[in-house]
C-alpha cells in the first residue's frame, strides 16, 4: 500500500515537471499551430542557466540560503530560457509563418538538435552531466498513509507547489487580462484578431516568452531536485511534455496540465505494475499517446483538429 | 545585395571585368602564406614565390588561376550569358580564396600568415579582391536572362554529349571524394583542400549553369530518358575504377547506398503523400534484424540459414507490414499529431529492441556475425579482381547497392507517374479534395506507409549483411531525423534528391572529420537554413518547387512565368489549397 | 567579334606565359617538431576510434586525450626508434555503421600501426572485422563485453575469432563475480536488488553479478531497469524499497549512478549502491555519490600504484579541455602497450612495412608491463591477465580501497 501511495507520490513530482514543459507546448500550439520541438531544449537551457546563475553571478556568500539562492536561480533560468525562445521565434519560425506546416516542424527538430549540440560545446563541462546544487538540505515531508509513511523531500514538495501555482496564474492571466483575451483571439483566428487592432507577432512572441519562462522555472525546479542535469534531460522530458499536451487536448491549459500529471502516473505505476517493469515505462507513455492519437484525438480537453493538409 | 548592386553603372562593367579577372590571375601565381606553418607546409607550395618549373601550380592555386584565365577570356570571348558566368567563376574565385585565406589565417596565428611576415604573401587577399571584383564586375554589366540552348540534335550527336558529360560527373564526384586525400595525420589540411575544392566545383558549375550548358545537359537527357539512365548507372558503377576506389570510399558509399534507398522510401511517405514519419529509421531496423535472424549467425534465435534473396523479401515483407500497422493511424490521425504517433513508434521500437524482447535482437549485445553475402564461393567483403584491375574489398556490396538503389528509384519513378503516385500527391495537396474526388485515401495511405516500410526493410537487409552486426543503437532517433535531413536536402518528393541528401549528409562529415565536434550543431543549423532559405531543397519537384518557393522549374517567380509555362496553375490557385493556419 | 576572340586568345597565351617563367626557392621542411628524437624515417600513426561528438563525446573525449598523452610521451622518449608517431582519432558518433566507416579509414593507411578503441562494445562488433582483415592490432579501453574475446558460448566453449583484437579493461564476468563475493563474503550482505541502465556495459555487468551472487547464497529481491538518459528515478526506488534489499547493485556508469544513489537516500533508502568500474569515478561522488557506496575497479588502489599518479600529473600538465573520465587510464595504458609493442618489433633499426604486421601482434600478445592500471598483459583470448581487482568504498567524501584481491 505504502508502494502505491509513494508511486503516486513520485508521479505527481513528475507530472509538475512535465506540466510547466506542456503548457508552453500547447501554448504555442494554440496560437500558431506549431509542434515547437525545441521546446525541450528550452527547459534545458533553462537549468543551465539557473546552474550559471548559481555558479557565477550569485556571492558565495548567500550560497547557504536556499531563500535567496533559489528564486534567483530560477529567475536566472527564465531569463535565459526567454532569451532563447525570443530569438528561436524571431530567427527561425517567424520567417515560415506562412510556409507550408512541414516546414516549421523540421525547422523545430534542427532548432532542437543545434541547441543541444551548442550547450554541450560551449558550456564548461557539459559533455557529461553537470551536478546542480541542492539548494534545500535535508528533511522531507512524511505523509502518514494506510500501512505506513510516504517520504517527499522538501524540494518536491516546492516543485508541485509552485508548479501548480504557476498553472493557476497562467490560466488566470489568459482568462482575466488585456493580453491574455488577445492571446485567445489570436488562437481562434488571427486574421480577424488583427483586424481588431491586435498585433499577432506581439501576442506570438509573448506566449514564446510565457512558455519559454515556465520551462526555465521547470528546468531549474528539475536540477534542483535532482541535482543532476545533462543536455539531453530536454529532448526526453519535451517529449514527455508534448504526450502530455495531446493527451490533454492540445491547446488547452487545463488540460496540459492534467495530461502530465496523468503521464507522470503512468511512468511511475505502470513501471510498478504493468508487465516488464520500469524497462518498459516508456513504452506505455508512447502506447497511450498512440491510443490517445487515434481514439480521441481532441484529446481529454481539447476541441476536435480543424481540418488541414 | 540589391542596395550594393545599385551603386554599380554599366560603365564600370568592363573595368572591374578585367582588374578583377588579372587580379585573380595575378593572385593565384603570387605566394599564400608567409611561413610554413607549423602542422607542415601548406599545400600547393603556398610558400614558394616562384615556380621551379613552367606550369607547376597545382593544387588549389591551380583552381583559381584556371577560374581567373576563364573569367578573362569570358570578358572578351562573345558568350551569351557574359554576366552569369562571370558571377559564377568570380565567385568561386572568392570562396577558393577565402577558404584558404582563412585555413592559412587560423593555423598560422593570424592575419601575419596571409599578409606580411618572413616573405610577402598577399597572393589569397588578392585573389580575394580579385574574385569580388569580377562578381561587381558581372552585376554592373547586368545579370542577363538565362541562356537557353537549343536541343533540337541529332540521337548520335547528343548520346555523344550525355556520355561526355557523365563522364564528367563521374570525374567530377571522384575528385570531390578524394580532394584533400583521406586526411588524418599525413595531411592535416585535408578538410581545407575538400573545402576550397568545392568552392572550386561550385564556381565552375555556377559557370555551366550561367552559359545554359547545364539546364541545356538536363533537357538533352529528359529527351533521351532510357539512354541517360543507362549511361548513369554505368557511370555509379565504374566509380571502383577511379581514385575513389578505395576500401574506405566503397564503404561509405555502400552506406551511402544503403540510407539512399530508405531515404526513397521515406520520400514516398513525406514527400509524395505528404505525411511526416519521424520514426521512420525503425524499418530499417526491422528488416536489419529479420534479415540477421534467418542469416545463420550464432547470436540468432532462429537456427535456419536462408540464402540472402530471400532473406532480404521476407525481411522487407515483415517490414512492411509492420509499415502497415505503424501507418494504420492514419485513417484517423493527420498532419502534426501523425508525425508524433510515428516518434512513438520509432521510440517503442528502440526500446524494445533494447530489451532483447522475444530473444531476436540481441538486446544490448547485439546480433554479431552475420556472415557476408555470398555469390559463388566469393564473400562480398572480399577485394575482386576484374579484367586485370584489382577492386577494393566490398566493392561488390558497392553493386550490389548501387543496382538495387538504381532498381528502388526505377521502380519509384514510375510509382510517382502512375495512378497512385498521383492519388499519394493529390492526398499531400488537400485530403479532403482528394477523398471528394473519389480517392480511397485510407487504402492509399497505408499503401505509402507499406511500401516505404519495405523499401526500408530491404535497404535494412543489406545492411545487416554489409554490417555484420545489428545493434538497436544503429536505429535511434537521430537516425530518422538524419533521414529526413536527406529527404527535405534533396529536395522532397524527387527520387534523385534523396539520393543526393543522402550522399551529402554521408559524404560532408567523413570529408570534414577534422570538425566532428561541429557535426551536429551545423547539421542542426543546416535544417533550419534549408527551411529558411531553400525548402524545396536542392533538386526541386516541380509542384513542391511552386509551392514552396513560389518559382517555376527554371527558377523564375511564378507570377512571372505563368502566361509561357500555361501547365502549371498559378500561384494563387495552388497556395490556398495548403490551408495556411 | 573577330577582334574579341583575338584578344582572349592573346590573353589565355600572356597568361601561361607568365605562368611558365619564374626563379627558384625550394619550400623549407615542416616547422615545430623541436624533438631531439631521430624521426628520419618518418612518421607512423596510432589510430582512435571513439566517440567525439554527441553524448558519449566526454568518455570518447577523455579517450583520445589519454591516448595522445602516451604518443607525447612516447615521442619525448623516442620509444620508436626513427620514426616520429601520430594520434589519429576519429569519431565513431557512437554508431556502429559510422565506426566500421572509421576504422576503414585507418585501416587503409598503410602508416597505421594500430587502433585505440571503441567504447561501445557494439562499436566494436563492427570494427573487429574490418582491423581483422588488414591485420592491424586494434586494443580496447572500454569493452567489457566477453563475447568480444571469447565468442558468443564464452564461458562453455571460448573461441577466439578476432587474433587482432585486445583489450586492458576487465570484463564483466570477472568484475561482476568479484563484486558479488565481497558483498556476499565481506561485507555480509545477501539480499540484493538490480538496477541496470540497460546498456552493454550494465546489463553484462549486472548478469554477471547475479550469477556468482546467487551462487553465494544470495538473493536478488528485484531487478529493474531504468532509461539511458533518465535522471528521474524515484520510481524504480519505491518499487524496490519494500522489497528491503540490503544494498543495490548498479549496472551503468556514473552519471546515473550519483543520482540515482542521492535519490535512494532522499526516499529514506539509505543502503549503499554498489556500481562497477564505471561509477568508480570521483564525478559520482560530485553527483550524489554518498558515503558508504561501493564500486570495484581494475587493479591495485591508484595511491600505491606510482605509473597511475604519473599519469593522473601529466594528464593534468597537459590542460585537456576534458577529463580524462572514466576510461583515460586505461587509454593511456592501451597506447603504451601498443607503442612499447612496436618499439620492440622496430627495434633500433626496423622498417615499418605490412610484413611488420604479425610481428607486431605477437609482441602486443607478450607484451608486459606496468601501467595506470596496474599490470598490463594480454592472456590467449587477449583479455588482460588483470584479474586483480579493488572494492573502494566512499568514506570521507573521498573513494578509499576497501578490499584488493583477484577472482578467479
Amino acid at each position: 500500500m505504502t508502494t502505491l501511495f509513494q508511486q503516486i507520490a513520485n508521479g505527481v513530482v513528475l507530472g509538475a515537471v512535465i506540466g510547466l514543459v506542456a503548457l508552453g507546448y500547447t501554448m504555442v500550439y494554440g496560437i500558431i499551430q506549431l509542434i515547437n520541438f525545441a521546446h525541450g531544449e528550452v527547459f534545458m537551457v533553462g537549468a543551465y542557466g539557473g546552474l550559471a546563475t548559481y555558479t557565477w553571478i550569485l556571492p558565495r556568500g548567500m550560497r547557504g540560503h536556499w531563500q535567496i539562492t533559489l528564486p534567483a536561480s530560477m529567475l536566472g533560468g527564465v531569463v535565459v530560457a526567454v532569451i532563447v525562445a525570443v530569438l528561436m521565434e524571431r530567427f527561425a519560425y517567424r520567417p515560415l509563418r506562412n510556409a507550408p506546416r512541414l516546414a516549421p516542424l523540421i525547422t523545430a527538430l534542427g532548432v532542437s538538435v543545434f541547441l543541444q549540440e551548442a550547450v554541450r560545446l560551449f558550456y564548461p563541462d557539459a559533455k557529461s552531466a553537470r551536478p546542480f546544487p541542492a539548494m534545500f538540505v535535508g528533511g522531507g515531508m512524511q505523509l502518514p498513509v494506510p500501512g505506513g509513511q510516504v517520504v517527499l523531500p522538501w524540494i518536491r514538495v516546492a516543485l508541485v507547489v509552485i508548479a501548480v501555482a504557476l498553472a493557476v496564474a497562467l490560466q488566470m492571466y489568459v482568462n482575466r487580462s488585456r493580453m491574455g483575451r488577445a492571446m485567445r483571439a489570436t488562437a481562434q483566428d488571427r486574421d480577424t484578431a488583427r483586424l481588431m487592432g491586435i498585433d499577432p507577432d506581439r501576442v506570438i512572441v509573448l506566449t514564446f516568452i510565457l512558455g519559454a519562462a515556465l520551462a526555465g522555472v521547470g528546468g531549474v525546479l528539475y536540477g534542483a531536485y535532482q541535482n543532476t542535469i545533462n543536455v539531453d534531460m530536454g529532448f526526453q522530458n519535451g517529449i514527455f511534455a508534448f504526450t502530455a499536451a495531446v493527451l490533454g487536448g492540445i491547446g488547452s491549459l487545463r488540460g496540459a496540465v492534467i495530461g502530465a500529471f496523468v503521464i507522470g502516473l503512468i511512468k511511475t505505476l505502470g513501471g510498478q505494475y504493468l508487465p516488464g517493469g520500469t524497462q518498459y515505462d516508456y513504452v506505455w507513455i508512447f502506447v497511450v499517446l498512440i491510443l490517445v492519437l487515434v481514439f480521441r484525438p481532441e484529446g481529454l480537453f481539447g476541441e476536435a483538429e480543424k481540418v488541414r493538409a | 545585395m540589391n542596395r550594393i548592386t545599385s551603386y554599380l553603372r554599366p560603365g564600370m562593367a568592363l573595368p572591374l571585368r578585367l582588374i578583377g579577372s588579372v587580379l585573380v590571375v595575378v593572385g593565384a601565381l603570387l605566394p599564400w602564406a608567409t611561413f610554413v606553418l607549423n602542422r607542415g607546409a601548406y599545400p600547393a607550395k603556398s610558400t614558394l614565390q616562384y615556380f621551379d618549373l613552367p606550369f607547376a601550380v597545382t593544387g588549389f592555386r591551380l583552381h583559381v588561376l584556371l577560374l581567373g584565365l576563364a573569367a578573362l577570356v569570358v570578358t572578351f570571348a562573345p558568350v551569351p550569358g557574359r554576366g552569369r558566368i562571370l558571377r559564377g567563376l568570380g565567385w568561386g574565385a572568392v570562396l577558393v580564396s577565402a577558404v584558404n585565406v582563412l585555413f592559412i589565417a587560423y593555423y598560422g596565428g593570424g592575419l601575419g600568415a596571409v599578409t606580411v611576415s618572413e616573405i610577402p604573401a598577399f597572393g589569397g587577399i588578392v585573389g580575394l579582391l580579385g574574385g569580388l571584383a569580377v562578381v561587381a564586375g558581372a552585376h554592373a554589366g547586368g545579370i542577363e536572362e538565362p541562356v537557353h540552348l537549343p536541343t533540337g540534335l541529332p540521337r548520335p550527336a547528343a548520346w555523344a554529349v550525355l556520355l561526355v558529360s557523365y563522364a564528367g560527373l563521374l570525374m567530377m564526384v571522384a575528385w570531390t571524394l578524394t580532394a584533400g586525400g583521406q586526411g588524418g595525420v599525413a595531411n592535416p589540411y585535408a578538410g581545407a583542400q575538400f573545402l576550397s575544392f568545392l568552392g572550386f566545383a561550385g564556381g565552375l558549375l555556377a559557370a555551366l549553369q550561367g552559359a545554359g550548358v547545364l539546364p541545356w545537359i538536363g533537357r538533352l537527357s529528359e529527351d533521351h530518358r532510357p539512354f541517360s539512365i543507362v549511361v548513369l548507372l554505368g557511370c555509379a558503377l565504374a566509380l571502383p575504377f577511379t581514385g575513389a576506389g578505395t576500401d574506405y570510399w566503397m564503404t561509405v558509399a555502400a552506406n551511402i547506398g544503403i540510407y539512399a534507398a530508405t531515404a526513397i522510401g521515406l520520400n514516398v511517405v513525406v514527400g509524395l503523400a505528404g505525411m511526416l514519419d519521424i520514426g521512420y529509421v525503425a524499418f530499417l531496423g526491422i528488416g536489419a534484424f529479420v534479415a540477421a535472424n534467418l542469416s545463420g549467425a550464432v547470436a540468432a534465435k532462429v537456427d535456419i540459414t536462408l540464402p540472402f534473396p530471400v532473406a532480404a523479401v521476407i525481411a522487407a515483407v515483415v517490414a512492411g507490414m509492420f509499415g502497415s500497422i505503424v501507418g494504420s493511424p492514419t485513417l484517423r490521425v493527420r498532419g502534426d499529431y501523425l508525425a508524433i504517433v510515428t516518434l512513438a513508434f520509432g521510440e517503442i521500437f528502440v526500446r524494445t529492441a533494447q530489451n532483447n524482447i522475444g530473444g531476436l535482437t540481441g538486446g544490448p549485445n547485439a546480433i554479431p556475425g552475420v556472415p557476408p553475402v555470398t555469390i559463388a564461393g566469393t564473400g562480398f567483403n572480399e577485394p575482386i579482381t576484374i579484367g586485370g584491375t584489382k577492386l577494393p574489398s566490398g566493392v561488390l556490396y558497392y553493386f550490389m547497392i548501387v543496382l538495387l538503389v538504381g532498381l528502388v528509384m526505377g521502380i519509384f519513378a514510375n510509382l510517382k507517374n502512375s495512378r497512385i503516385g498521383r492519388a499519394w500527391i493529390a492526398i499531400r495537396e488537400d485530403e479532403d479534395v482528394a477523398k471528394a474526388m473519389g480517392i480511397s485515401t485510407g487504402r492509399i495511405k497505408i499503401l505509402a506507409f507499406m511500401v516505404g516500410a519495405s523499401t526500408a526493410g530491404l535497404s535494412g537487409a543489406v545492411f545487416a549483411h554489409k554490417l555484420g552486426t545489428v545493434s538497436y543503437e544503429s536505429f535511434k532517433f537521430l537516425e530518422s531525423v538524419t533521414l529526413i535531413s536527406a529527404v527535405i536536402l534533396g529536395g522532397m518528393g524527387t527520387i534523385p534528391g534523396a539520393v543526393l541528401g543522402a550522399s551529402l549528409l554521408f559524404v560532408l562529415p567523413e570529408k570534414l572529420r577534422e570538425f566532428s565536434d561541429y557535426r551536429l550543431l551545423l547539421f542542426g543549423l543546416a535544417l533550419v537554413l534549408i527551411m529558411r532559405f531553400r525548402p524545396q531543397g536542392l533538386v526541386p519537384d516541380k509542384h513542391r518547387r511552386a509551392e514552396l518557393a513560389g518559382e517555376d522549374f527554371e527558377g523564375r517567380p511564378l507570377e512571372e512565368s505563368v502566361t509561357e509555362q500555361a501547365h502549371l496553375p498559378p500561384a494563387g490557385a495552388v497556395l490556398p489549397g495548403e490551408a495556411r493556419a | 567579334m573577330r577582334n574579341q576572340l583575338v584578344k582572349s586568345a592573346a590573353i589565355v597565351a600572356g597568361a601561361l606565359l607568365i605562368a611558365a617563367c619564374g626563379t627558384n626557392k625550394t619550400e623549407t621542411g615542416g616547422g615545430g617538431g623541436g624533438t631531439s628524437c631521430d624521426t628520419s624515417k618518418g612518421t607512423l600513426v596510432v589510430g582512435v576510434v571513439a566517440p567525439l561528438s554527441g553524448s558519449l563525446s566526454a568518455l570518447g573525449l577523455g579517450i583520445k586525450n589519454s591516448a595522445s598523452l602516451a604518443v607525447d610521451q612516447a615521442n619525448e622518449k623516442c620509444t620508436v626508434k626513427g620514426y616520429k608517431l601520430a594520434l589519429q582519432a576519429e569519431d565513431d558518433q557512437a554508431n556502429p555503421q559510422i565506426g566500421a566507416q572509421a576504422a576503414t579509414k585507418l585501416s587503409s593507411d598503410p602508416n597505421v600501426v594500430g587502433v585505440i578503441g571503441t567504447l561501445n562494445s557494439s562499436v566494436a562488433q563492427n570494427v573487429q572485422p574490418v582491423l581483422k582483415a588488414k591485420n592491424i592490432v586494434q586494443i580496447s579501453p572500454a569493452n567489457t563485453n566477453p563475447t568480444l574475446t571469447r565468442g558468443q558460448n564464452f564461458l562453455t566453449a571460448p573461441k577466439r575469432d578476432f587474433p587482432t583484437y585486445f583489450r586492458v579493461c576487465a570484463t564483466d564476468d570477472l568484475q561482476g563475480p568479484f563484486a558479488a563475493n565481497y558483498a556476499v563474503g565481506k561485507a555480509g550482505k545477501k539480499k540484493v536488488a538490480i538496477i541496470t541502465d540497460g546498456k552493454t556495459y550494465g546489463d553484462g555487468l549486472a548478469a554477471e553479478f547475479q550469477k556468482q551472487l546467487v551462487k553465494q547464497g544470495g538473493s536478488v529481491v528485484a531487478k529493474e531497469k531504468v532509461g539511458e538518459k533518465d535522471t528521474d528515478f524515484s520510481g524504480v526506488i519505491a518499487k524496490v524499497k519494500p522489497s528491503n534489499p540490503e544494498f543495490v547493485y548498479y549496472g551503468g556508469e556514473y552519471p546515473a549512478a550519483g543520482p540515482l544513489s542521492k535519490q535512494m537516500k532522499d526516499a529514506g533508502m539509505n543502503i549503499p549502491l554498489f556500481g562497477g568500474d564505471g561509477i568508480f569515478d570521483d564525478k559520482f561522488i560530485e553527483l550524489g555519490g554518498k558515503e558508504g557506496d561501493l564500486a570495484t575497479s581494475v587493479g591495485a588502489p591508484t595511491e600505491k600504484l606510482d605509473s597511475a599518479k604519473v599519469f593522473i600529473d601529466a594528464y593534468k600538465a597537459k590542460n585537456y579541455k576534458e577529463t580524462y573520465s572514466a576510461y583515460g587510464a586505461f587509454s593511456y595504458d592501451a597506447a603504451n602497450a601498443l607503442i612499447g609493442s612496436l618499439g620492440k618489433t622496430l627495434g633500433d633499426s626496423g622498417k615499418w612495412g605490412d610484413d611488420q604486421r604479425s610481428k607486431l601482434l605477437e609482441n602486443v600478445g607478450s607484451y608486459s608491463a606496468t601501467g595506470a592500471t596496474g599490470e598490463v598483459k594480454f592472456d590467449q583470448y587477449g583479455d588482460s591477465t588483470n584479474k586483480l581487482m579493488t572494492v573502494y568504498q566512499v568514506t570521507g567524501g573521498k573513494w578509499n580501497p576497501a578490499e584488493t584481491g583477484t577472482f578467479s
